[in-house]
This record gives structure tokens, C-alpha cells and sequence, in this order.
């Protein structure tokens, strides 16, 4: 008996290695995928410098000379915008913002709202939309008629109105964006586990007696979770795009907040002597949002099973 | 299913997503307490015992002790009559329903002429993009459409505002007219038009063609900037779904047939491949409703979106309140439109 059990535990071991082997494979031949496309790993590492400067400015403003992070640094001697010199690099804006400055503190701040409000959005829509294709019947129709609802009012609109009544802030700003943005995952997540429900292994479970909690966090979740991602980083540009907007058309109340969009309003009177002042900031927006864009495709590359073969 | 059973249904769609609509409205505007609502209502220029007498109606008229769900019917009815509160900006103050009746012509007027643009300017170099694929004009229109794709609105006016009206000084950029030309005419009062609002068919009705020139000229980047918004996501679409009709039997077929090039393309593959397109035009409503919010913004351009984020800036409940309910209905009642237009031009979808 001994020797039996143990020569089952040896063939378990082996079966391990091996498994763990396919996934270093398949972690290959993914990473190989997305090396493959050079605008994507161009996309990547873009978005690594954002995420770096985020960090910095979070955890070691000190290291770049950045006082007050969460302040922009106005200078009313001089308010009128300056051309880019040496004294700073990127010019300045009205009031005398040192443009650098500003827009390295405002990738911050946007950057890591963008991320509450894809986190938020997609966590909530995902487990929303698992539930309801899971439960179905009366529940998919009135959660599909919510999201209905919900895409019934163009979501710039929805997320004023809804900022508008929690008041002009950057955390109710965020939230009225998670709160327009949730039905979009909640379809997503939801079309992906119709289609995992009717998964052999996933019957196998049902008859076998697994609750469907279990099933549906355990086995559905790990189905929905990869397309998910990749509509992630697709969105962050858009929400980081949208985000910068609101701002921009007057969002925030009172002024000093290191923003990209309101950074750009401040220089919009001067356009017409100061282009810098609104090209910069905007510009910094734009390569964000395409760099995402490129790493969102390169990733929807990697899970696409004709471009693995 | 046949047409009519088809449409039959999608109308019966439509009076949830109505409630729901008119729901999130009330509720957002309720969401505040009473006040909010009493601010909806109440003509900001009046005060004094005429007020607190006004609010004692409108508490006794809507319910405000009442809870909510019955509230709901109550605030339903009263915008059925019409009645959508007051809005108090420093464009305009007054009557919800006047400043709807003077703003919005403005702002159909940009996005009717911004979807034309999307038409004109989209479905040709979609379809060039997709039939000379990976050409080097193709590789160009995949960059920038990709590049315009992630610029935020403001952005592309900004950059239309330097190019075309600072640097060429080719067209203006601020506003709907110059006021020079505007100041001493009967039919044009405190930056509003009469009889239609919108300031160029005015003029054309009045025979004023200096006018009619100029406010052209004013109308020409703010419709441009709304359109070049949304052309990006047309291209990208349009060029893919005209790949994949390309590779199609029905094509290869014509190929065969020795159809010339130009027939195959413009007859036989574009007819199918503008489908998905006619479908996503239901986001692109969406996207010129949230983008003329942002262009009018910038160009103070007197439409709905401008008096939105004017009524933001002044907190005026009503003016946010209104656009919303506003936007929502065109672009539900524009997906239903659209919805049974595909069910014309695609029998498919009707299975």
C-alpha cells in the first residue's frame, strides 16, 4: 500500500513540473506574442514612464525637487505665459505655472483617479454581469434593461449630472464616472460567462454539486477575467481622455489642483500668443491614451488563439 | 419575424428605457432634498413673501412631503406639461423650455452639419484605407485616425484654432458672428436671433448675406472639431468590416465576372460593409451629444452644451437637470430611429 501511494504522489509531482511547464510555455510564447508587436512594447514602455512618474511623485517627490505635490505653484509677479527656456523647459501658463512642473504632479493625479474609476467600474460590472448571466431569467433582463438605462443618456452628460449633485470635486468626479462606466463591463462580463456556462467542465461541476458561488468565482471568473483586462487598457485612455474633459469644461471648483485638463484651460485665453500653454498639456494626454491604446491591443493579441498558433 | 412585429417590439422597448430615463433624472434631481428641487422651479428673479409663497405651492403641487415613488409621478406629470423648472446662467435666465426653444436649434445645427462632414469625410477614406490596404496612404490614415482617436476634443479644437484661425488667420474662432456686423439689427438681440435662432439661416431669411457669410464662416470650426472627434472610430470601423466584405464569395464571384474594379468596390462591397456602421452610428450620437457639450464650451458657441456647463459652473440644478433629460431622450428616441432604419436596410437582424 505504502509503495502504491507513493508511487502516485511521484506521478503527481512529475504531472505538476509538467503542468508547470506548459504555463512557462504558454507564458513564452505570450510574451513572445506581444514582443512580436513593436508598437505595442512602444506602448508598454510609455506607460511604464507614466506609472514611474506617478510613483516618484508619490513616494519621492524630494528626488525631482517637487514641495507640494498636490499643488500647482502659481507665480503672480509674472502671470503671463512665458515661451519654453532653460528656467523651464516646457514655458509656463497663466498664473506663471512652471509647465513641467505641473504636468509631471497632474499625470499623478489623473492616473491614479483613471485607475480608481476602471477599478471600481470593472470590479462592480464584472461580479453585476457573472451574476446576471449566471442567474438569468427576470434577473439578466432587468439588470441588461439598467445598463439599457444607463447608455440611454451620452455618459459626458450622465457623469456632469451626477458630479453635478454629489458636488465639484475630483472623488465625486471619479465616482460619477464608475457609475457610468460599470454597464459596459457588466455586458462584457456578462456576454463572456453565457458562453463559459456552456463550458464542459463548468456543467461537470453543476452535476457534481459545486455551489454556484464557487462556480461562478472560481471557475467563470478566471474565463472573464482576461478580456477584461485587455478592455481595461483599452478604457484607461478614454477615461483618462474623459477625466482631463471634465475638467476642462470647468469641473473643478477652485483652482491650484495639478490637472492635465484644467492645466489646459488655464492657458486657453492665451492660445493665441502662447500655444505651448495648451498644446503641452493636452499632448501629454494624447500619449497616454494612444500608448494605452497600443498596449491594449498587443494584450488582445496575446489571448487571440489564431495569433498564438 | 416580420417588419412590422419587429418594430412593434423595439417600440415597446422604448417605454422602459423612457421610465428608466425620466427615472435617473428624477432621481438625480431629487437626490439633493427639497431645495434642489424648490431651485428647479422657482424663477430665480423672483423674491420676498412672493416666494415663500411659490414655495408652499410648489411643495403643495409636487408632493415634496409625500415619498418618493409617488413623488415621481407627480415631478412626470408636471414635464409632461411642460413644465421643466427655471434655469438662472449669465446667458440666459428663465424658463427652462425658452432656453431649450433658443439653444437648441444652435446645437442641431452643429452636429446636423458635423454628421455630414463624418459621411463625407469618413466613408471615403474608409473605404480607400480598406481597398489600398497597407499602402502608404493607409499606413498615414491608420496613424492618424489611431492619433485622433486618443486626442481629447479640446485638443483637436485647440489645434484646429492654431492652425486654420491663428497661423493661416483663415477663419474666426470665437463665438457665432463678429459683432461689428450684428450690432445695429432689429432681428438680433442680446446674442440671440429671431425667428429660427440659428444665426445663419436668420440671416439667409433676411437676405443679410454679409451676415450669413460671416456666421458660416464662425460655424465652420466648431463643426469641423466635432467631427473630426468622431470621423477617427468611423474610419477604423468602416476600414475593417470593408476587409472582411472583400474577402467575401459574393466578391470573388464579381472579381470573376471580370466586373470592373471601381463597380466591385463602390457597388458590391461598400453597400455591406457601411452595416456596421449604421450600427455603431447609434455611439456616434452619443459622441456628438457629449462632444458639442465640450466644442461649444470652447468656442462659446450658444447651444445646449454651452448653457450645460455654464449652468455648472453657476450651480443651476435646472439647466444640468434639463440637458440631461434632453440628451437622453434624443439619443434614445435616435437608437430607436436607427434600430428599425437596420431592420430595413439588413433583414438579417429582423432573425
Amino acid at each position: 500500500m505504502e509503495i502504491e501511494d507513493k508511487q502516485i504522489d511521484a506521478e503527481d509531482i512529475s504531472a505538476l513540473i509538467k503542468k508547470q511547464g506548459r504555463r512557462w510555455d504558454n507564458l513564452k510564447v505570450s510574451i513572445s506574442v506581444f514582443m512580436a508587436n513593436k508598437t505595442a512594447v512602444a506602448g508598454l514602455l510609455i506607460f511604464l514612464v507614466f506609472i514611474a512618474d506617478a510613483l516618484i511623485v508619490q513616494f519621492f517627490p524630494q528626488i525631482i525637487g517637487i514641495k507640494s505635490p498636490n499643488l500647482l505653484v502659481p507665480n503672480f509677479m509674472d502671470p503671463v505665459p512665458l515661451p519654453p527656456s532653460p528656467q523651464h523647459p516646457l514655458g509656463t501658463t497663466y498664473p506663471g505655472i512652471d509647465l513641467l512642473d505641473g504636468i509631471v504632479k497632474a499625470i499623478r493625479i489623473d492616473l491614479a483617479y483613471s485607475f480608481f474609476v476602471v477599478a471600481v467600474g470593472a470590479s462592480v460590472g464584472a461580479i453585476v454581469g457573472i451574476i446576471s448571466a449566471w442567474a438569468g431569467g427576470i434577473w439578466d433582463e432587468i439588470v441588461m434593461r439598467l445598463t439599457d438605462i444607463v447608455f440611454s443618456i451620452p455618459y459626458l452628460i450622465l457623469a456632469l449630472a451626477v458630479g453635478f449633485i454629489l458636488g465639484r470635486s475630483l472623488w465625486h468626479m471619479s465616482i460619477a464616472l464608475a457609475l457610468t462606466w460599470w454597464p459596459l463591463y457588466a455586458r462584457y462580463a456578462r456576454s463572456q460567462t453565457l458562453s463559459a456556462k456552456e463550458l464542459t467542465y463548468i456543467e461537470a461541476a453543476k452535476a457534481g454539486g459545486v455551489s454556484s458561488t464557487k462556480i461562478m468565482f472560481k471557475h467563470i471568473l478566471p474565463n472573464v477575467l482576461p478580456p477584461i483586462f485587455i478592455q481595461i487598457s483599452l478604457d484607461l485612455g478614454s477615461i483618462v481622455v474623459i477625466f482631463s474633459t471634465l475638467a476642462f469644461i470647468g469641473f473643478i471648483p477652485n483652482a491650484n489642483i495639478p490637472e492635465l485638463g484644467y492645466l489646459t484651460s488655464l492657458g486657453l485665453n492665451y492660445v493665441q500668443t502662447a500655444p505651448w500653454a495648451v498644446l503641452f498639456p493636452g499632448l501629454v494626454i494624447t500619449i497616454f491614451a494612444l500608448a494605452v491604446n497600443l498596449l491594449g491591443d498587443g494584450l488582445r493579441d496575446v489571448i487571440d488563439p489564431r495569433r498564438r498558433s | 419575424m416580420k417588419l412590422w412585429a419587429y418594430i412593434a417590439r423595439r417600440l415597446l422597448l422604448f417605454i422602459p428605457t423612457l421610465i428608466g430615463l425620466t427615472f435617473i433624472v428624477f432621481v438625480l434631481s431629487h437626490a439633493g432634498g427639497n431645495n434642489l428641487v424648490l431651485a428647479e422651479y422657482i424663477n430665480p428673479r423672483l423674491t420676498g413673501e412672493a416666494r415663500a409663497l411659490l414655495i408652499q405651492k410648489l411643495t403643495d403641487e409636487f408632493h415634496l412631503n409625500q415619498p418618493l415613488y409617488i413623488q415621481y409621478f407627480y415631478w412626470l406629470y408636471q414635464v409632461l406639461q411642460g413644465n421643466w423648472g427655471f434655469t438662472n446662467t449669465p446667458i440666459f435666465s428663465g424658463s427652462v423650455i425658452t432656453a431649450i426653444d433658443l439653444f437648441f436649434p444652435n446645437t442641431a445645427m452643429i452636429t446636423v452639419v458635423a454628421s455630414i462632414l463624418i459621411w463625407v469625410i469618413g466613408i471615403p477614406l474608409g473605404v480607400y484605407s480598406a481597398v489600398n490596404r497597407d499602402s502608404a496612404t493607409d499606413q498615414v490614415l491608420r496613424v492618424g485616425s489611431f492619433t485622433l482617436y486618443a486626442m481629447p476634443i479640446y485638443l483637436i479644437a485647440v489645434a484646429l484654432i492654431l492652425a486654420l484661425g491663428v497661423y493661416l488667420k483663415l477663419i474666426p474662432f470665437a463665438g457665432v458672428v463678429n459683432p461689428i456686423f450684428v450690432s445695429n439689427l432689429p432681428w438680433y438681440n442680446s446674442g440671440i436671433s429671431y425667428p429660427t435662432h440659428v444665426l445663419l439661416i436668420d440671416s439667409i431669411l433676411h437676405g443679410d448675406w454679409i451676415v450669413a457669410w460671416d456666421a458660416f464662416l464662425h460655424l465652420i470650426l466648431p463643426s469641423l472639431t466635432l467631427a473630426l472627434a468622431i470621423v477617427a472610430s468611423i474610419i477604423r470601423i468602416l476600414r475593417a468590416s470593408m476587409l472582411e466584405v472583400l474577402e467575401q464569395d459574393y466578391i470573388r464571384l464579381a472579381w470573376s465576372k471580370g466586373i470592373a474594379a471601381k463597380l466591385v468596390y463602390n457597388l458590391h462591397a461598400r453597400k455591406n460593409a457601411l452595416l456596421p456602421v449604421l450600427t455603431l452610428y447609434g455611439l456616434t450620437v452619443a459622441g456628438l451629444l457629449g462632444g458639442a457639450v465640450v466644442v461649444e464650451t470652447v468656442f462659446s458657441y450658444p447651444g445646449i452644451g454651452y448653457w450645460t456647463t455654464q449652468a455648472l459652473l453657476n450651480n443651476d440644478v435646472g439647466g444640468i437637470m434639463a440637458s440631461t433629460l434632453l440628451f437622453g431622450l434624443i439619443l434614445v428616441t435616435a437608437n430607436l430611429v436607427l434600430d428599425i432604419l437596420y431592420a430595413f436596410v439588413d433583414p438579417r437582424i429582423r432573425y
